[in-house]
């Protein structure tokens, strides 16, 4: 299968507050159409990186980064890059839901008015187009208008990802997306994260392994800060290179 | 997935098993040499024993690899046990295939005083000890020598043949006597070519590499 490079990471530091070192020069190729997995011990770095794809970061103004977020060609680290048409091209899906106090439909068609969107067969289109690629649409086609916050806590967060569709973005980033969900509702997102790579490229922390192992196609192990071993997933979980990663993941520590 | 506990488990099975099919095959080779029939028919006995290790390392497997999902090393480590405890496994119906030859043999007067033969068993032997050792070490150059060993097995393997031949054809009364002496040479090279693939299995539980169906492993070896 040729891969097409679709984010290239190069020496990739981070600092919150201007001087703690959260990131080490992290060198990592993200590949178009394929789900990247990040993980790790808890605060090794790997939502710190999850959130520099869309400099969440920026949202506190002492935080720096060093190196370079190449997309399509361009830097998204620079200074000129338009914040608010980075993050609908890249979107992101949290660890717990967020829908929106408003109904479902409401819920998905906020971020295409705010793209300018008025016309309301439009609306009506792409919010179904939406909610069908999110694998919800036959379970809340009968109650657009009621309250997104009466769907259970896995119709939350494909509502969630339903909404990050409807934007049309190149990239989804995923932080924990199933860790409050249970079994079945887990299933369900790691089978619409696999359907979802046709359309879009995937990165994803995840605590749990044997995600990681399921839905990745390639996964990186991080550990304070660095990136230990960066390889196809199926080399990660069956002969990974690096002894670190090779605890990590027989769980011999973490 | 902290296996550990289990893993060494599997590990002594197969150590016990291991065990098991060396002295089955010291056994079947003694009774050929010494016309033993008690010992052969002990040999014939044993094999129930290596196959009820068979399939309890194969679920003992089973149920780690459904409990803890073990990856990486541990993972090899199980796959290579399930592997490798079906190629003792077969080793310890060629020593039984042996033994029933040594039987029907034994109730004929001796061909001929055995010379290669020893020498092919002796080499198959050493195979057979040094790849156990190879996996409880796992020591990949070791392997690598049992691979080269096969050849010295083929060698063996055509020399008696040849002779078996000779004889058959100057005398029509031995060929009932050559041919179970044939395949009694026959089930030792094939233990050979079982120790092989446990040789290869060992260098994919350490290198984390298939090796299997390629030219011989330059890169590896």
């Amino acid at each position: 299968m040729k891969e097409t490079i679709e984010i290239e990471v190069k020496n990739l530091s981070f600092y919150y507050n201007g001087d703690i070192r959260a990131l080490k020069s992290i060198n990592l190729t993200v590949y178009k159409n394929l789900v990247t997995a990040l993980i790790g011990p808890s605060g090794c770095g790997k939502t710190t990186l999850l959130r520099c794809f869309n400099r969440m970061h920026d949202l506190y103004p002492k935080n720096r980064y060093e190196g370079e977020i190449i997309l399509n060609g361009k830097n998204i680290l620079s200074q000129e890059v338009d914040l608010i048409e980075l993050r609908s091209k890249i979107g992101m899906v949290f660890q717990k839901p967020t829908p929106f106090p408003m109904t479902i439909f409401d819920n998905i068609a906020y971020g295409l008015r705010l793209r300018g969107i008025k016309n309301k067969t439009e609306l009506k289109d792409r919010v179904e187009q939406a909610l069908k690629s999110a694998a919800l649409f036959d379970e809340v086609k009968d109650k657009l208008n009621v309250s997104a916050t009466e769907l259970s806590g896995g119709q939350q967060q494909r509502l969630v990802i339903a909404r990050a569709l409807a934007v049309e973005p190149e990239i989804l980033l995923f932080d924990e997306p199933t860790s409050a969900l249970d079994p079945i509702s887990t299933g369900k997102i790691e089978e619409l994260l696999t359907e979802l790579k046709k359309k879009v490229t995937i990165i994803i922390v995840t605590h749990n392994m044997q995600q990681a192992a399921r839905i990745s196609d390639w996964t990186g192990f991080m550990m304070l800060g660095e990136l230990i071993e960066y390889d196809r997933t199926e080399k990660i979980f069956t002969a990974p290179t690096k002894k670190l990663t090779e605890e990590y993941v027989t769980g011999r520590f973490g | 997935m902290k296996t550990l506990e289990e893993l060494n488990k599997i590990k002594n099975l197969v150590l016990e098993m291991a065990a098991t099919i060396e002295a089955s095959l010291n056994d079947s080779m003694e009774a050929l040499l010494e016309r033993d029939n008690t010992l052969a028919e002990k040999v014939i006995e044993k094999d129930k024993v290596i196959n009820s290790f068979d399939v309890l390392i194969d679920e003992e497997c089973i149920k780690l690899i459904a409990l803890k999902q073990p990856v990486a090393s541990e993972l090899r480590f199980i796959i290579t046990a399930m592997k490798i405890t079906s190629d003792m496994e077969r080793i310890g119906d060629l020593c039984v295939n042996i033994c029933e030859r040594v039987l029907e043999l034994n109730k004929e007067p001796e061909l001929k005083p055995y010379i290669d033969l020893p020498r092919m068993a002796d080499t198959v032997k050493t195979m057979l000890r040094e790849v156990i050792n190879a996996f409880f070490e796992k020591n990949v150059e070791l392997a690598c020598e049992v691979i080269k060993k096969d050849d010295i097995v083929d060698y063996y393997l055509n020399k008696i043949s040849d002779e078996l031949i000779l004889f058959m054809t100057k005398d029509p009364n031995t060929i009932y006597r050559a041919n179970k002496i044939s395949q009694i040479i026959k089930y030792l090279e094939r233990i050979a070519d079982h120790c092989v693939n446990i040789a290869e299995n060992v260098i994919y539980l350490v290198k984390g590499k298939i090796i299997r169906h390629t030219e011989f492993p330059k890169e590896v070896c």
